[in-house]
């Protein structure tokens, strides 16, 4: 931090930056929250009529719905992913790292298009549950689909954070606790999982902001009954051409948002403290 | 005594190892199972295919439309990721480097395009650049995904620049660098393979973006992952398979060079003794 710089070398470093973010991020945010308010006067009309929509409650229950069961699945599958990491040695881990990190860097389409393909009617999934003489389950163009899509790729988003947490703990607790006699059902519930919180609630918030942003998932691999916020906010923009409307979820889910990273960020001081 | 815990270890070991390469299964499956579908045939998707045969990458490679679109999304993701680096390389060093009033404010500013919900910006942006008349045009796209990009660029130079050794940027200024020359000179050099992989994942970061272009693009800049979006949503084309497995090739190729590049660096650094030389020289001076 010894570096001095001019007032005008800052601003060659960071002019084309801020630049760029105020136009290109700034005042579109801007033009959504004045576009809410109505163009010609100030007005809460939109606001008002919003929550007088059942179009938009049922698209809000549903995207808290599948936020919450999204982020709970892609929890509890990232998990063993974490743990297996943490424990290998620095050789292996960033190969194995690789295999959090491709599915990360996939196009969402891709996945998407592969699942429709692999859980479709008569795709790989519904074939084999036909081998063995059981009933097909439709599992796209519904919640299933939409939570598949959801945690796959939610997952890498919950390892990056759990695995810096479980990394950081001191081994010799877990040691200590062997020595002790604990088996290790018992130092994973007592010693690990407890520690790990502040990880894991970091991978549960980041889960949960996503999801409700989420518009590919929902679009491709749910049906009718699945449509979230982000769908209803293409819905009135491109179909309904209400803007009002449409400028107003988009406040509304900025808002939920905002106040989501602000407790993560709480979080994330907080467990700094401990 | 050691003989129970290893064995313990060596039985959790195996629940861990076994759970785990599910959910690796899990989150590679999707990505990976499209390769040999796309090598089956038209008539029908199914993994494994019966018959092999190239007939849905004829179908690609045959249709002017895929292609255009493909052309389109390489040329628009090679000049935001540019436009991205050009901007945001810059800041990520100052930020890494200095304290300055209204740090803060800037960093929140930097990272705001990871904070905001994607669906919001785009709705922001078009409704913006429907007052510009910047709907539909290249310009439009490629300012948007550079922003789209910044956050990404920037913490990944500030971490590479963190880990660099910061004497060597003492030394040179006290041998009467100026400051644009230590960035240049000293800075950069050093940075390269972190510079590279910044660029090369703001790049797949626009190649792949669908949400901004969905909602901002027009018949004439209709991207692949636009093209493909729709495609998927409304007639679900077996073509497809052949563009996911190009997608998914490109991925796997900008994943396997930035972990390359990474190894290289990790190598580079382990076998530079002048470095702590540099640094311990200066470090000595400065306590003096």
């Amino acid at each position: 931090m010894a570096l001095q710089l001019s007032r005008r070398e800052l601003t060659v470093y960071l002019l084309p930056v801020a630049a760029l973010m105020v136009f290109a991020l700034i005042a579109p945010l801007l033009m959504i929250f004045w576009r809410s308010l109505g163009e010609t006067s100030v007005s809460l009309d939109a606001y008002i009529d919003l929550f007088k929509s059942r179009l938009f409650l049922r698209a809000s229950l549903t995207s808290f719905e599948i936020s919450i069961s999204s982020a709970i699945v892609s929890t509890i599958f990232a998990y063993p992913i974490a743990l297996h990491l943490s424990r290998l040695s620095d050789k292996w881990r960033p190969i194995f790292l690789i295999f959090v990190l491709l599915p990360f860097w996939t196009s969402i389409l891709v996945k998407s298009y592969s699942f429709i393909v692999v859980l479709g009617d008569s795709g790989l999934v519904n074939n084999a549950l036909v081998e063995f003489g059981l009933p097909k389950v439709p599992m796209i163009f519904n919640r299933i689909g939409v939570l598949v899509g959801m945690s796959s790729f939610q997952i890498p988003f919950v390892v990056f954070p759990l695995l810096s947490n479980l990394l950081a703990q001191d081994p010799n607790l877990r040691r200590m606790a062997a020595v002790m006699g604990a088996a290790d059902v018992r130092i994973f519930w007592q010693i690990t999982l407890p520690l790990s919180l502040p990880g894991l609630l970091a991978g549960v918030v980041m889960c949960l902001v996503m999801a409700m942003g989420s518009f590919v998932t929902p679009a491709l691999l749910g049906g009718r009954q699945d449509m979230m916020v982000a769908n209803l906010i293409d819905f009135y923009t491109r179909e309904a051409l209400d803007w009002a409307s449409a400028s107003a979820i988009a406040v509304v889910l900025f808002a939920v948002s905002a106040t989501m990273l602000w407790v993560l960020s709480r979080v994330r001081r907080d467990s700094g403290l401990i | 005594m050691t003989s129970k815990t290893s064995q313990r270890g060596f039985s959790r070991g195996w629940i861990v190892v076994g759970l785990a390469t599910l959910m690796y299964i899990y989150l590679l499956f999707p990505s990976l199972v499209i390769v040999p579908i796309s090598f089956g045939n038209r008539a029908e998707l199914v993994f494994p295919p019966r018959t092999f045969s190239l007939d849905l990458y004829r179908d690609y490679f045959g249709s002017a439309d895929w292609l255009t679109v493909t052309g389109r999304s390489i040329i628009y993701a090679a000049l935001a990721s540019s436009l991205a680096m050009v901007v945001a390389v810059p800041a990520g060093y100052v930020l890494a480097r200095t304290n300055f009033p209204g740090k803060r404010i800037l960093v929140m500013l930097v990272l705001g395009p990871m904070m905001v919900p994607v669906v919001v910006i785009s709705l922001g942006l078009y409704l913006y650049y429907l007052k510009l008349s910047l709907i539909g045009t290249a310009i439009g796209l490629v300012v948007a995904h550079a922003m789209y990009a910044t956050p990404f660029i920037v913490l990944t130079t500030a971490a590479g620049v963190e880990s660099l050794d910061e004497q060597l940027e003492r030394v040179a200024v006290i041998m009467g660098a100026n400051q644009s020359r230590v960035f240049s000179q000293v800075v950069l050099p050093q940075l390269v393979p972190t510079l590279i992989s910044a660029g090369l994942f703001a790049f797949l970061n626009s190649f792949d973006e669908v949400v901004i272009a969905w909602f901002i693009t027009g018949p004439s800049t209709t991207t692949l992952p636009v093209k493909m979006y729709s495609s998927i949503k409304w007639e679900t084309s077996p073509v497809l398979a052949a563009v996911a497995t190009i997608l998914t090739a490109v991925s796997i190729l900008v994943c396997l060079a930035a972990y390359a590049l990474k190894q290289a660096a990790l190598k580079r650094a382990e076998r530079k003794p002048c470095r702590t030389i540099a640094s311990g020289g200066a470090q000595s001076e400065s306590t003096n």
